[in-house]
């Protein structure tokens, strides 16, 4: 389908842009790694400017890596974790 | 940049002829207006209904937000209890904060890819609503560096606390009217060693919760740039039946 991390491959999520804004925290992973994930459901929340907001799954997909934990900071487009196809 | 927030009439950037639907739910229990947020959230989110205003009185409560600490109540927890007042965790951001008879609570159940997808902007516009209103009664009041809500030179009298999933909007701002000062002494709002202050606590003649409402709905639309249109919460609800 032309999608980032074809089949096989691994999808990074990022940070998405959210506005007028440069960064986040980390609030909670909703899933844990290993999770079978499908597009769109609801996987890391992180909170700025007194709002969470909630970060889908960019793929249908397995949850392999965490890059970031829980109180860390990250800044729009840097890499949360990955998802495996 | 905060002063492009400032420079034009209606900050949104809405599709034209985008219509707000209203719904005054009166005085209402936490848990239920919470319940109907969320129903609403799930339908917006899904398409089935436009983009939905609440304005609400609570029963006295205190709401814990995702990122809430520890310091928050200035007062144990058995003494909340004991003062009648309930606790809820919420999905907002934000730290503890109080809701009670006489603040007026809004809540933008909004689609914000149709407003900018600006989370910011979301906050901004909540606030600019309010600090219009204020000046409706020839309240000063502004924004604070660093400090979401609104502060007079009195206090901090608006507190915003927002989720977004889907990027549809839930919870919002509240504006104190007219709050029981001893019920707000119980906590640093928003996990702030500052004081709330009400509007009627500077105000000479005290203005009206209804009248603060309809004040904030035409401010808060006309902030977005759409015009709203009065709904009742069963129209909303049942679009799900159909």
């Amino acid at each position: 389908m032309g999608k980032d991390g074809a089949m096989g491959g691994k999808t990074e999520v990022r940070l998405p842009d959210l506005g007028d804004i440069e960064s986040a925290v980390v609030v909670e992973w909703l899933r844990p790694v290993g999770s079978r994930l499908h597009e769109g459901d609801d996987l890391v929340e992180v909170e700025t400017e007194k709002t969470t907001f909630v970060v889908p799954s960019p793929v249908a997909g397995v949850l392999s890596v965490v890059r970031v934990r829980n109180g860390e900071h990250v800044r729009v487009g840097e890499v949360l974790g990955s998802i495996d196809a | 940049m905060e002063s492009t927030y400032e420079s034009v009439r209606s900050l949104g950037r809405s599709t034209p002829r985008a219509v707000l639907a209203y719904v005054r739910l009166g005085r209402m229990a936490y848990d239920e207006a919470l319940d109907i947020q969320r129903r609403t959230h799930a339908m917006r989110a899904a398409g089935l209904v436009g983009d939905v205003l609440f304005t609400v009185e609570h029963d006295p409560v205190f709401t814990r937000g995702r990122s809430a600490k520890d310091g928050g109540f200035r007062v144990g927890l058995d003494d909340v209890a004991r003062a009648g007042i309930a606790v809820r965790d919420v999905e907002r951001g934000g730290d503890v904060t109080y809701h009670g008879p006489g603040q007026m609570v809004a809540y933008p159940i909004l689609d914000l890819r149709q407003h900018g997808r600006d989370v910011k902007a979301h906050v901004r516009w909540l606030e600019e609503a309010a600090i219009r209103t204020l000046g409706r009664y020839g309240l000063t009041a502004g924004r604070r560096d660093g400090l979401p809500g609104v502060w007079t030179d009195r206090g901090k009298i608006a507190s915003v606390g927002v989720s977004v999933r889907s990027w549809v909007s839930m919870h919002g701002l509240a504006l104190n009217v007219a709050v029981d000062a001893a019920h707000f002494a119980m906590i640093n709002p928003c996990g702030l060693p500052v004081k709330a202050v009400s509007m009627n606590d500077i105000l000479e003649t005290p203005a009206a919760l209804s009248d603060v409402e309809a004040k904030f709905v035409d401010a808060y639309a006309q902030v977005l740039g759409v015009r709203w249109e009065k709904a009742d919460v069963a129209e909303i609800l049942e679009a799900v039946h159909e």
